[in-house]
Formats: structure tokens, sequence, C-alpha cells
């Protein structure tokens, strides 16, 4: 496996207690494999994504769990040593490229800045290299020197690809790459990313909330409720067969290309606070099926190509 | 390009109307403005010979036309007092006091960068807590009490630095130029200087901690870290140079609003300023001096506003390119 | 039709009066800063009784000897002047004229600029370009130059005084309140009150007006710094009042008469400690309401 994510709980402190936003999350990456992680909104997407990167907000801190990227266990690593396997090894492309670049400077300047700053190229060698990504993401090599102000938010989204392709990762972590761009642009970055992905073999792991991008990009769906993985397979029998009732609402709630967006149906119910969750099973207060042992037993995530976290399971 | 033009249009308009209200204050105010300079013991026609010769006798509008006129050429009239062209006395205090306020500035906002920068990276601790009230003291002290203190300290206590002036009594010079870069200059410039800075340097380090604070929490430092940068230089690299932009914009309007702010100072050092140059033509009466003085320190003024304005559309490169 | 009371009601808060009060317990600072300014008003207030001569009293020593430059004693707290007058007195009576300027002035700044930001904001149009140009040239004239002038051609007063930084610190003041009253005029409860054809002036004083008086007082408690350091400034560079025994005229004394040079700090030490207390209140004060008014998001 290439990244291993085992038990991994994070929290944040707020003024009204620990907000729990992962809690008990697994996963495994192999090598070469695209991993879509996905998930209503405020499930802890993001924080997992952060907390694999290292770099979380200031009140937020990982409690308990490992993180083992190529047999290097990250969360036992001394902060220097895992800040230098940062963008070299583990490399990440934000939701919003717009606030994710920093506006006084030009694409070049930026991607000079990871080149040189921390792949150790020479000036040439690294404007040289920017031309090349710049070419391999679909954009004009003269935009090089414009600011992010200047570019369309497609393009941006380009260019923060780049930015994450410079020093040839071995992981990519993608936080949404495509969601603030509209539909048939999201298209286009997509095919663009899933071209580089083929041609360099890329391993990545990628956010979304949005069924249909898993489908079209991944070879592997975790799925996430509530700061947990609740189920983990192969897309093909994750969206055709999934094992998890939340999955199954999940599949009704988002229309796929052959389905009529008027089906759509969305799960009733709010997610658990992350303050105080619920015991046992998150999912059971909202979920069809449950029975009295949801609401005591919380189910492991047991098993290898295809889990679920339910005991129907 | 017509954000430019517009900017230009309006800093003239301004120039013109604080002349006129210039021009009223010392023409409408009660009194006559000679009545300081002209003996009591003067005949009526000695009296109306010095109201000739500064144009006096004219009616209102007339003076005014030609004021105007005059300000066009550049042409600030005499000194009551020196008998010699208002403009060239002016012309030469300007250095001293162009030099004082850019020595005290620079100083005031390099220090103020780096310590607002310091201080944005320890907030909440007690370190914060300490100088932010400092700092705001030393924003509530009068300028010329701090010159006070240092001049009682390091010129009279010490005796390690002059008590006034901007050279020594009776030193001479090749050249106005060797007279400024002279080590009695400078010698002299300690103090005021200082003063000047201590008094300046609270602004910039407040605003670029602000400033600092504000674009720790963007997005783009988030993503500065996790491509593995250290802290120091995400902080030089991207904070920083984020949170200076508006530090320049406030250097230029610091600058504008120090020239004449430096009154005090320049008088508590004696230093040979435009802004002494005012008090004591005020203090004398002599008017024409005193309206030449005030006019080029408001010139100055308005002038800075406009190019901090500018400024701020050439430096900020989301500003520039949208003024297209 | 509804009244223009009940459209009052669904007004929105707004900057509310109501969170004034917790001012001073909220923010540490602030209470410091009322705290200062308490202190200084009672000062102020029983200065008379508290200053145990005539400040302007030249003593004599029981010998019959000028008591001139006395060090510090029971008689004389902060020892005499060279001319033999009573530092301490002089102190006490000093907080009067700076309060009195500092109050008055940021009255001063707050009407002027309460008034032409409704006016500017809520009329717009010609008025509002002219008031705003009018802003642009009060921006450009150099301040101190401009108070020193004017208290020379008026003669040398605390009015004076108070006028021409109320003539010159407005446009501030103005400019936020006219940005205030913009987007207030967009908000339905002024639209609703247009409707019931409520006369403008009304629609201006009752709906519009009370929600941007926090601001004039945040500028208010501004000016009072400013005020006080222009009339310290002023009387240092002999332009002040000559009547009038404050701080500012305490330090151009104690700088004539060579204080500096024979060391004697006890002269000119006390009144800048008392002009940095008292403008650092305001600033504290000003501070701790602005973030009330504007709280930013904690990290
Ligand atoms: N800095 C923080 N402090 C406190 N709570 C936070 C913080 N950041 C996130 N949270 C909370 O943690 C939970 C998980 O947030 P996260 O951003 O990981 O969700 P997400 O799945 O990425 O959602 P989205 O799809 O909206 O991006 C949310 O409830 C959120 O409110
Ligand atoms: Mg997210």
């Amino acid at each position: 496996m290439l990244l291993s994510v085992d038990d991994l709980a994070v929290a944040y402190r707020t003024s009204r207690g620990d907000a729990r936003a992962v809690d008990g999350a697994r996963l495994d990456l192999p090598q070469g494999a695209l991993l879509g992680l996905v998930g209503e909104s405020g499930c802890g997407k993001t924080t997992l994504a952060r907390a694999i990167m290292g770099v979380l907000p200031r009140n937020g801190s990982v409690r308990r769990g490992r993180i083992v990227f190529d047999g290097i266990d990250l969360l036992s690593l001394p902060p220097e040593r895992r800040r230098a396997l940062l963008w070299r090894d583990i490399a990440f492309i934000p939701q919003s490229a717009m606030n994710s670049l920093d506006p006084v400077y030009t694409l070049r300047a930026q991607l000079r800045e990871v080149l040189c700053g921390r792949g150790g190229l020479s000036r040439g060698a690294a404007d040289d290299r920017a031309e090349e990504l710049f070419a391999a993401v679909g954009l004009d090599a003269a935009r090089l020197a414009h600011y992010p102000h200047q570019f369309s938010g497609g393009m941006r989204q380009r260019a923060a690809i780049a930015l994450a392709l410079a020093l040839k990762p071995r992981l990519i972590i993608a936080d949404e790459p495509v969601t603030a761009l509209d539909v048939i642009v999201q298209r286009q970055v997509l095919n663009t990313f899933q071209d580089l992905s083929r041609d360099l073999q890329l391993s990545a792991i990628v956010v979304t909330h949005d069924v249909s991008v898993v489908a079209f990009l991944c070879d592997l769906t975790a799925v996430m409720y509530a700061g947990k993985v609740v189920e983990y397979g192969a897309t093909r029998d994750v969206l055709r067969a999934p094992a998890h009732p939340y999955t199954m609402g999940l599949m009704q709630a988002f229309p796929d290309l052959d389905r009529d967006a008027e089906t759509l149906v969305s799960i009733e119910g709010a997610p658990p606070s992350l303050l105080d969750p619920p015991p046992g099973c998150r999912f059971a207060p909202r979920c069809s099926l449950a029975e009295a042992a949801c609401r005591t037993a919380d189910p492991p995530p047991l098993g290898d190509a295809h889990w679920a976290a339910c005991i129907r399971a | 390009m017509t954000h430019v033009l517009r900017r230009l249009v309006l800093m003239l308009l301004v120039l013109w109307a604080i002349a006129s209200i210039l021009f009223l204050m010392f023409r409408l105010m009660p009194g006559d403005p000679t009545t300081a300079y002209i003996d009591p013991t003067f005949t009526a026609e000695q009296r109306q010979v010095v109201l000739h010769q500064f144009g006096l006798d004219l009616p209102l509008w007339r003076q005014y036309a030609i004021y105007i006129g005059n300000l066009l050429h550049g042409e600030l009239g005499l000194s009551f007092r020196y008998r010699a062209p208002v403009a060239g006395l002016i012309l030469n205090v300007l250095p001293n006091t162009l030099l004082l306020t850019l020595t005290a500035l620079v100083i005031a906002y390099i220090f103020g960068a780096l310590g607002g920068a310091l201080l944005a990276m320890k907030r909440g601790t007690w370190v914060e807590a300490v100088t932010i009230p400092l700092v705001l003291a030393t924003r509530a002290a009068p300028e010329f009490w701090l010159g006070m203190l240092l001049l009682a300290v390091f010129a009279f206590a010490f005796g390690w630095f002059p008590s006034g002036g901007a050279v020594t009594a009776g030193a001479a010079f090749p050249s106005a130029l060797a007279r400024v870069t002279s080590a009695d200059f400078a010698h002299h410039l300690v103090l005021p200087a200082a003063t000047l800075a201590i008094y300046l340097q609270g602004l910039p380090l407040l605003l670029m901690r602000a400033n600092m604070l504000e674009v720790m929490q963007e997005e783009f430092i988030t993503m500065a870290r996790m491509k593995g940068f250290g802290e120091w230089s995400i902080m030089l690299r991207h904070a920083a140079r984020n949170a200076l932009l508006p530090l320049v914009t406030a250097f230029a309007l610091g600058f504008g609003a120090s020239v004449g702010g430096n009154v005090v100072v320049e008088t508590v050092f004696s230093w040979p300023g435009i802004g002494r140059m005012l008090v004591d033509a005020v203090a004398s009466s002599d008017y024409p001096l005193a309206q030449g003085a005030f006019l080029l320190i408001a010139a100055v003024l308005v002038v800075m506003n406009a190019v901090a304005d500018m400024l701020y559309g050439v430096l900020d490169p989301r500003v520039a390119h949208a003024a297209g | 039709m509804p009244p223009a009371e009940t459209v009052a009601l669904a007004a929105p808060r707004g900057l509310a009066w109501r969170r004034l009060p917790s001012l001073a317990i909220v923010k540490p600072y602030a209470t410091v800063g009322i705290a200062i300014y308490l202190v200084f008003a009672l000062i102020a207030l029983f200065a008379g009784r508290i200053a145990p001569y005539d400040p302007l009293e030249i003593l004599f020593a029981p010998d019959g000897q000028l008591a001139a430059s006395l060090p510090p004693s029971a008689q004389h707290l902060l020892g005499t002047t060279n001319l033999g007058r009573d530092i301490f007195s002089q102190l006490v009576l000093g907080a009067r004229p700076s309060l009195a300027v500092g109050i008055t002035a940021a009255i001063g700044v707050a009407s002027i600029g309460t008034i032409v930001g409704l006016l500017s904001g809520y009329f717009g149009g010609l008025i509002d370009t002219i008031l705003m140009r009018l802003a642009d040239v009060v921006v450009g004239i150099p301040f101190l130059p401009f108070v020193i002038v004017l208290a020379v051609l008026l003669h040398p007063s605390l009015t004076n005084i108070v006028l021409s930084v109320a003539l010159l610190l407005w446009p501030n003041a103005a400019r936020v309140i006219r940005s205030q009253v913009l987007t207030l005029r967009q908000r339905q409860f002024v639209e609703a009150a247009r409707m019931s054809a409520a006369s403008e002036l009304r629609i201006l004083l009752i709906h519009v007006a009370p929600n941007v008086l926090p601001l004039s007082f945040l500028y208010a408690s501004i000016a009072v710094g400013w005020a006080i350091l222009t009339e310290a400034s002023v009387s240092f560079l002999g332009f002040g009042s000559a009547d009038t025994i404050s701080w500012g005229y305490m330090l151009q004394d104690a700088y004539a008469s060579q204080a500096l040079s024979r060391g004697q700090y006890i002269w000119f030490v006390p009144p800048g400690i008392c002009i940095v207390l008292v403008v650092l209140a305001g600033f504290l004060v000003s501070r701790g309401y602005e973030e009330l008014l504007f709280p930013k998001l904690k990290d």
C-alpha cells in the first residue's frame, strides 16, 4: 500500500468543546490508484485530507490513529522530516485556486518557488520545467507571466494542478478540485486530470461530494459519513452494489448520466453533532434499516477489498 | 489611465481651493495684515508706500487675480521681515525638512514593518499584551515632549548630541551637498530624527500587524505550509509581502502629513526647516512668508495624498490590471 | 400602512447602543481607558480643592527669598518653577483646559461629521458631490500649520483651537458615516418608511440617524486625543491661550526656562505623562469600542 490510514481521529478545539471532525477513519490506497473520497458537506473530508498533509488549522489536532505512507508512520515522524516529504512526495490540489495562489506573484514565480525552493532546480531548469508543466495541463506558456487574478477559474485550477505535479510527487491529494467550476469546465479539467493520471500513473485521493466525479475518474471509492469512512471498495463494486445504507442513500441523492434529475432523492435528517456524537452507528438515526443493536454497537470497518461499517454487511 | 487623470485633476482643484482659502484667511481676518509690520509712527504716506509695495492697495479681486497669477509662476512675494523673495527663503530650508522627514519615516517604517510582523506572529501572548499599550503610548505622547526628553537626557545630561541646529554654528561647507552629507549634519540629525521616528513608528507597526493577521488567515498561507516551506520563509515571502502593500500607501500619506507635522519637532530642536520657518513667520507677522510656507506644506500634503492613491493602484496587481 | 413606530421596531439592531455598557467588561483595555478618564475628570472637577496654591502665584520662602526651582518637598510636591510657582498646582489645574478642549472638540468633530455624512449619504446627488469635494479639500490642509495660523489670525484662545480642530478633523467621520447611511438607505425599513409617506427629514432623523450615532461616538472618542495633543502643541509653540495654565503651557514654560539643561525633570516629565495618559485613554476606549462595533473573526 502506498498510503494506509487507520483509526484516525482529528478534533478541533472550539468554544463549545471539541468537534470530532474525523473520528476513526480508515482507508487504503495502492500504488497507482485513484481513490474517490465522497460524502456530504461537513463529514470531515477536508479535515482528513489536511491531516494526511499534516497541515491542520491552528485549533485542530490529530488525537489518535496511524497514517502510513510508503511504510513510514507519518505521525511519529519528527516535524522536520515530515515537512521534508511535503510536495516532493505528497502534493495537494486545493478546492479554490483563487485563494490558494498568492495574488502578488506571477505563476512563473510561484512555480519557481516550488521548483527551486523545494525541488532544488536551478532557475533556468525551473523555467523550462514550468513551461513543460503548463503544456501538460493545457495552458499556454505565455500565461506563466500572468498573475492569478488574470486567469479564469478553470485555468487557475489547471495551474494548481501544474503546481501539484511540479516535483513529481508520489501521492496527490485533491480537495474538491473541480467543485468551484461550472459543469462544462469541470468536464474539461477532469478530462485533463484523467489523461495526466494515466500518463504519469498518478496515485491520488480525490475528495468530492459528487458521485459522478468518482464514477468518472476513480478506481476506488471511500464513502465518508460523520467523520468515519463507512464503506470502501472498488468503485465498480461500491456504486453497483453498495453495502452501507448511507451509500445507498447517497447513490439516490445524485443523478447519474442515465437517470433523470427529477428522481433525485435526498436522505432525510441531518448528520449528528460532532461535539457530542450519539452512541452506536452514527448513521442509525437517519437509517431506514436501523435495528435496536445499531444504536448501541458501532461496527468496526472490517474487511479487505470491499467493506462497510454496518452490522448488516 | 482615466483614473489617474481624474485623480490629478482633483489634486489641482484641491490645491487651488486651499490657495484660495489661504488668501481669504489672510485678507479677511480682523486687522490689516501690515499692522504688525508698519510702525505706528509711519505717516499716512509712508504707509501708503508700503501698502503699494505689497500690492495691498488694490481691490480684493485684483489682489486675488495677481496672487493666483503669481502662484502659477511660482512667485510667492516678498517677505516682510527679510525683504527677500519668499520662494528663495523657503527653497533654502526645504532640503533640511525633507531630509529630516525622510530619515525618520524610513527608520519608522522599517522598524514598524518588522515589529508589526513579529507582533502578528506573537499574537495572543504576553508580548502582545505588553507591547500594544506601549506602542499606543508612543502615539499618544506629544512629539515635542518626546523631543524634550531626548534633549534633556542625550544632549544636556550625557552631552552626546548637540541641542539644536542642523550644523555647528559657523561651520563652512564647500557646497550644499557637502553640508548635508557631512558627519556634523548627521550628528545634528540624530535626535530630531529619532524623536520623529519614535512618534511615527506606531502607525506602520499597528497597520502591519493587522494586515499580517488578516493575510495569515488566507488560503495561500496554508498552501505554502503544505508545500513544506519553513514558517519564517512563509511569513517573509507571502505574509509580509502581501501585508506590506498598504504600508507603501501609508508611507506616502505619512510623508505628506509629516512635512506639516514637523513644526513642533523643528521648533524643539531649532532645526532650520520649513516648519520652524512657518512658526517664526507667523509669530513675527511676516504674512507673505507664512503664506508661502503654508502653501508649500499643503502642496506636499496634497501631492502625496494623490501619490498614495495612485501607488495603491500600481502596487497591487489586482487593482493595477482591473483599472486597465 | 404601518405607523412609523412599528416600522422602527422592525429596524435592524445595527450598531446597537445596548452593547455599550458591556464595553468595559468585554475589553480590558477599554476598562483601563475609562478608569483613566474618570480619574482625570475627578481631578479636573476638584482641581480647586486639590491644588494647594494659585498656579500663577509667585511664592516666597519664609526667609523672604524667592522660592525658585525648589526640589520636591512636602510643601511643594513637585517642587517649584524658576519663578517660584508651584508645579503640582499647575499640573492639577492643567487637567481642566485639556479635558475641556478634548471634550468640546470631540463634540464638534462628531457633530459636523455626522451632519455632513447624513446629508451627503441620504440626499446624494449635488449635495453629496459638494460635501465630499469639500472633504477632499479639508484633508489637503496641513493640520498643525492651519491651527497655528488660525489661532494667530483670530486671537489665541482655547475656543479657537477647538474651532480649528473641529473644522479640520470631520472628514473621516463624515466619509464613514456617509457610507453607513448609503447601506442603511438600501434597507427595507427605510423603504417601508418611505412608502408610509413619512417626510424625508423624519426618516432621516428617526430611522437613519440613530443607527449611525455609535459611529459618531467612535469618531468623537478618537478626536478627544487629537484635540488634547493639538492644544498642547499649539501652547508649546507659543500660540496658546495666554491666561490658561495647561499642560502644554507648562511644557513650553519649562522648555523656555531652560529646565532641560538644568535637568529639572520633575517640571517637564509629569505634564507629558498626564497628556500621554489622557490621550492613551482615548485610544484605548476607541479601540475597544471599534472592536465592539466591528467584531473581527477570532482565529
Ligand atoms: N477550524 C475549525 N474549527 C472548528 N471546526 C471546524 C474547523 N474546520 C472544520 N470544522 C468542522 O469540522 C467538520 C468537518 O469539516 P470539513 O471541512 O472537514 O468537512 P468537509 O467534508 O470537507 O465539508 P465540505 O464538503 O463542506 O468541504 C465540519 O463540521 C466543520 O464545521
Ligand atoms: Mg471540504
